[in-house]
Order: C-alpha cells, then sequence, then structure tokens
C-alpha cells in the first residue's frame, strides 16, 4: 500500500517520456551520434590517438556524458515546471505522498530517459569505433552519481523557473558549454597554462573524467578526485531540492 | 462516519486558530475556526479574495498554513491517511496535459494507494457516471469545457474520499451540466460523503447545501442553514442575507 503511490509517479514521469520519445529520446540519440559519426570519423584519421586511446573512442564517454547530463536535467526542470505552470502538480502536492517520495518519483523519470539514451548511444557507438567498458563498477557509480546530480539539479530548477525560458537557460548558458569544455572532445592536459588549470574548476571536467575511466580505464583526473567532486556535488544538489520539497518554498504558496 | 470504540464520530473538518499569511504580507485567513460534522453539506460562500481557496488549499496541503490545527475525520491534515480522505475539485482547471482521460483518473488512483486493478475498475465506473467514456483516449487538453470540469469531478471521487471538496464546481458551465452535477453531488451527499462546496452562486448553495457558512476578510461571520440565516439577518432571501452580511 505504502509503495504504490511512488510506483505510479515514478511511471507517470517514465509514460510522459515515452509518449513523447521523439523529443525526449530519439532527438538527443541522433545528435549525439551525429557527433560521434562526424567528429570521429572525419577527425579520427587525421588525430589518431590521445593517450593511447584512438580518437573516435576518445570522445564517445564524453558524447554520451553530455547527452545524459542534458536528458536527465531538461527532462526533470521542465516536467516539474509544466507541472506547476499547469497546476496539475497540486494533485500529486495533494495525494499521500511524503515529501522524499514526491522528489523522488519526480526525479526518476529524468534518470530513466538519460540511461535509455546512454544505452541506446553506447549500443550505436560499439560497432562504429569499437568502444568497450573497461571498468564497469567505476562507470556504474560514475553514471550513478551524475544522474543523481542532473536529476536533482532538474528538480530544483523546476521549481525555481518562472518562465520556460529560464531552465532552457541554465542548458544551454551552463551545462551545454562547460560539458564542451570539460574535456569532451579533447583531454584538457592538451590545453596550455592557466587553461589546463582553470578546467580543473569546471565540474563537468571530472563527470566527464570519471566516466572516461569507466569506459577507457584512462582519464585526466585521479578517479578517486573525480568521484569525489561528483559525490559533493550530487549531495548538494540533492539536500537542495530536499530541502525545497520539505519546506514547500517555491513549491506551496 | 468513522468512529473511535463509543466516542461519536470525529467532525469531517476541523479548523483551529487557522492562520494564513502570504510572503506578500497578505492576510488570508486569521485565525479561523470551522467544525463541519460528518455526512453534512456545507457551503461557503464570500467574495473574492474572502479566503475561500485558500482555506481549501491548506486543507489539501497546497499551501504553508502560518499558524492553527487542521484535522480531518479526527487526524492531522498532513498525515497520509488524513489525506487519503479528501477529494479535491478546484476551482481552475489543472489537468496533467500528458494523460488521456482514462490515465488521469487511472494514475489518481494510484497516487491514493488504490492498485491497478481497482484504479481500473473504478476509472471504468467514473468515466460511465461522467458520461467520458467515448473521450477515454483524449488528452485533457482537448476535451471541452464541460468535458474538463467532469474530469475533475470524477478524478476527484476516484478514490472515493468520505470528504469531498468542491471549490466552484459549476463556474462556467451551462445550465445543463449545472443541473446535472447537482444531481451527481446530491447522490453523492446522500450516500454519506461530507461536502465542502464553494461558489458564487447564490441559489446552488441554497438548493444543496444543509448549513452555509458566510466568509469575510479571512473570517467566518456567520453559519447556519439559509432559512436560520434568513431569520438572524430580517432578510427574504439568501441574497439580501449575503449582501448584509458583506456590507456588515
Amino acid at each position: 500500500m505504502t509503495a504504490r503511490p511512488l510506483y505510479w509517479l515514478v511511471a507517470r514521469e517514465v509514460l510522459r517520456v515515452l509518449k513523447l520519445w521523439t523529443q525526449t529520446i530519439a532527438a538527443p540519440v541522433l545528435s549525439a551520434f551525429l557527433f560521434i559519426l562526424v567528429f570521429g570519423l572525419s577527425l579520427g584519421s587525421r588525430i589518431h590517438e590521445i593517450g593511447g586511446v584512438p580518437y573516435d573512442q576518445f570522445i564517445v564517454p564524453g558524447l554520451i556524458t553530455m547527452a545524459m547530463a542534458q536528458a536527465a536535467y531538461n527532462n526533470n526542470a521542465s516536467s516539474l515546471f509544466q507541472a506547476r505552470f499547469d497546476r496539475y502538480i497540486n494533485d500529486i502536492l495533494a495525494a499521500p505522498l511524503r515529501n522524499w517520495e514526491v522528489n523522488l518519483g519526480m526525479s526518476l523519470g529524468g534518470a530513466v530517459r538519460a540511461l535509455v539514451i546512454g544505452l541506446a548511444l553506447f549500443a550505436l557507438a560499439v560497432p562504429v569505433t569499437g568502444v568497450g567498458v573497461a571498468e564497469p563498477l567505476i562507470l556504474v557509480v560514475a553514471v550513478t552519481l551524475s544522474l543523481v546530480l542532473f536529476s536533482a539539479l532538474g528538480i530544483v530548477v523546476g521549481i525555481f523557473a518562472e518562465t520556460f525560458d529560464h531552465h532552457m537557460f541554465v542548458n544551454n548558458l551552463v551545462i551545454l558549454p562547460l560539458s564542451f569544455l570539460g574535456g569532451v572532445f579533447y583531454s584538457v592536459t592538451s590545453l596550455p597554462s592557466p587553461w589546463e588549470e582553470i578546467s580543473h574548476a569546471n565540474p563537468l571536467f571530472y563527470i566527464v573524467s570519471a566516466i572516461r575511466h569507466g569506459f577507457l580505464g584512462t582519464s585526466d583526473a585521479p578517479i578517486g578526485l573525480s568521484l569525489g567532486v561528483i559525490a559533493v556535488l550530487a549531495l548538494g544538489a540533492v539536500g537542495w531540492s530536499s530541502w525545497l520539497f520539505a519546506t514547500g518554498r517555491r513549491l506551496k504558496a | 462516519m468513522r468512529t473511535n470504540g463509543d466516542t461519536p464520530a470525529a467532525p469531517a473538518l476541523r479548523l483551529r486558530g487557522l492562520t494564513k499569511r502570504y510572503d506578500d504580507g497578505l492576510l488570508a485567513l486569521d485565525g479561523f475556526d470551522l467544525t463541519i460534522p460528518a455526512g453534512t453539506f456545507f457551503g461557503l460562500l464570500g467574495p473574492n479574495g474572502a479566503g475561500k481557496t485558500t482555506l481549501i488549499s491548506a486543507v489539501c496541503n497546497l499551501i504553508r498554513v502560518t499558524s492553527g490545527e487542521i484535522e480531518v475525520f479526527g487526524l492531522p491534515h498532513q498525515q497520509a491517511a488524513a489525506r487519503r480522505m479528501v477529494g479535491l475539485a478546484e476551482q481552475d482547471v489543472n489537468l496533467d496535459r500528458f494523460l488521456d482521460v482514462e490515465e488521469t483518473l487511472v494514475y489518481h488512483g494510484g497516487y491514493y494507494g488504490m492498485s491497478r486493478a481497482r484504479a481500473r475498475s473504478r476509472a471504468r465506473e467514473m468515466m460511465e457516471v461522467f458520461d467520458l467514456r467515448a473521450k477515454a483516449g483524449t488528452r485533457a487538453p482537448k476535451l471541452s469545457g464541460g468535458m474538463r470540469r467532469r474530469l475533475l469531478l470524477a478524478r476527484a471521487l476516484m478514490h472515493e474520499p468520505p470528504l469531498v471538496i468542491l471549490d466552484e464546481p459549476t463556474a462556467g458551465v451551462d445550465f445543463e451540466l449545472r443541473m446535472e452535477l447537482w444531481r451527481y453531488i446530491r447522490r453523492l451527499h446522500e450516500g454519506g460523503t461530507t461536502i465542502l462546496l464553494t461558489t458564487h452562486y447564490l441559489e446552488e448553495a441554497e438548493a444543496l447545501c444543509e448549513e452555509i457558512g458566510l466568509i469575510r476578510s479571512g473570517r467566518l461571520i456567520a453559519r447556519d442553514s439559509a432559512d436560520a440565516l434568513r431569520s438572524a439577518y430580517g432578510a427574504a432571501s439568501l441574497t439580501d442575507v449575503y449582501v448584509k452580511a458583506m456590507e456588515g
């Protein structure tokens, strides 16, 4: 009895993803796969290896990371914003769901969407690039922490957003640029000083590094440091979203 | 309706000292006290901004209460068991744009702890009652205004709550649908459901409600049957009562 409301909320979020599959799944998979094809195959013939890894394989983890991060964030920010805007969130807030259940239920929609995209991209990238998984456990931990971080961030922005543009602003002017500058297409060790050092202040650098370590067994930052940074950021984002749900701030007048 | 041993049934709703001050400083409810016995059909009348919707939102956990207590059938309103006993049809149409009619009902049942089989069966029942069967696969944004209003009411009743709160349920609907909704609401009440109704239609309150509360500036200024209110205010009609009460 007690688990049912949470199950239904998760089911609703997943149903929304599936009903909008052309936008939520197909479009991000296609665009990331085009990056793999165009950059990997065209530049792969000119840049043979980075750190001993063929270039077409080198860019796959970063592109998967970028697609998953954006999916988890966008899904939750837009779903929650629409629920607030149309006020059908009242049906959920009035229901016998605990605050943490509403937070978790709405977060899992983005996580599921991101996982589906990640798995689809990996399945497409394997035959094209031959990329594999060198450290499965590290990959699972890194992906899990990253999804927690971006799902919670989406929830926070979905609660604060006043217009649809607000959540797009965070995606287009924060997540996307930081992903590109986090070493998706290059190794930051190849950057001249001080750009290499500055890159270490970019949180997306650690996320790309950790997931790249899981796929390729090598990365620009020590794996312990990368996972530690993601864990701290994820904890902060979850703490923030939990506080918003617990207090009702911004959600309830 | 619910009893605890030999003690009398707890009231369906009890508000004690309920105060709500919004962040902009507006005092919407000011130490509001109200008890609605189980099984009553209670109408709440007042002008826009009097505090009716704030009161309903407080009961349904949709706003942050500044102070005071709210009990639903003797339970604090924030408890899951209390929330399961309340059904709400809001004034504004707030349907999930991604769900069709049947899904709207089934998922609502799920949020309230119903099993999938029970939720589906109850949803079919509600669609029959509210003449929504032909629109089962239609998403809410594509429904007509009347259909959306029916769906809102069906959703509120989906989990069979013993307390149903209807915030201006017939606002903006045509005469035929209003009569139809009245008939259904009456049947619901005859079955033992407690109903709290807010409306701007005084004839609606008089036709349906056993007791009427008059609310002004966040305070309950009178409550009684329509006849008793007319007598107390020396008025010929409920409209005259309303005018005198709101002027006072």
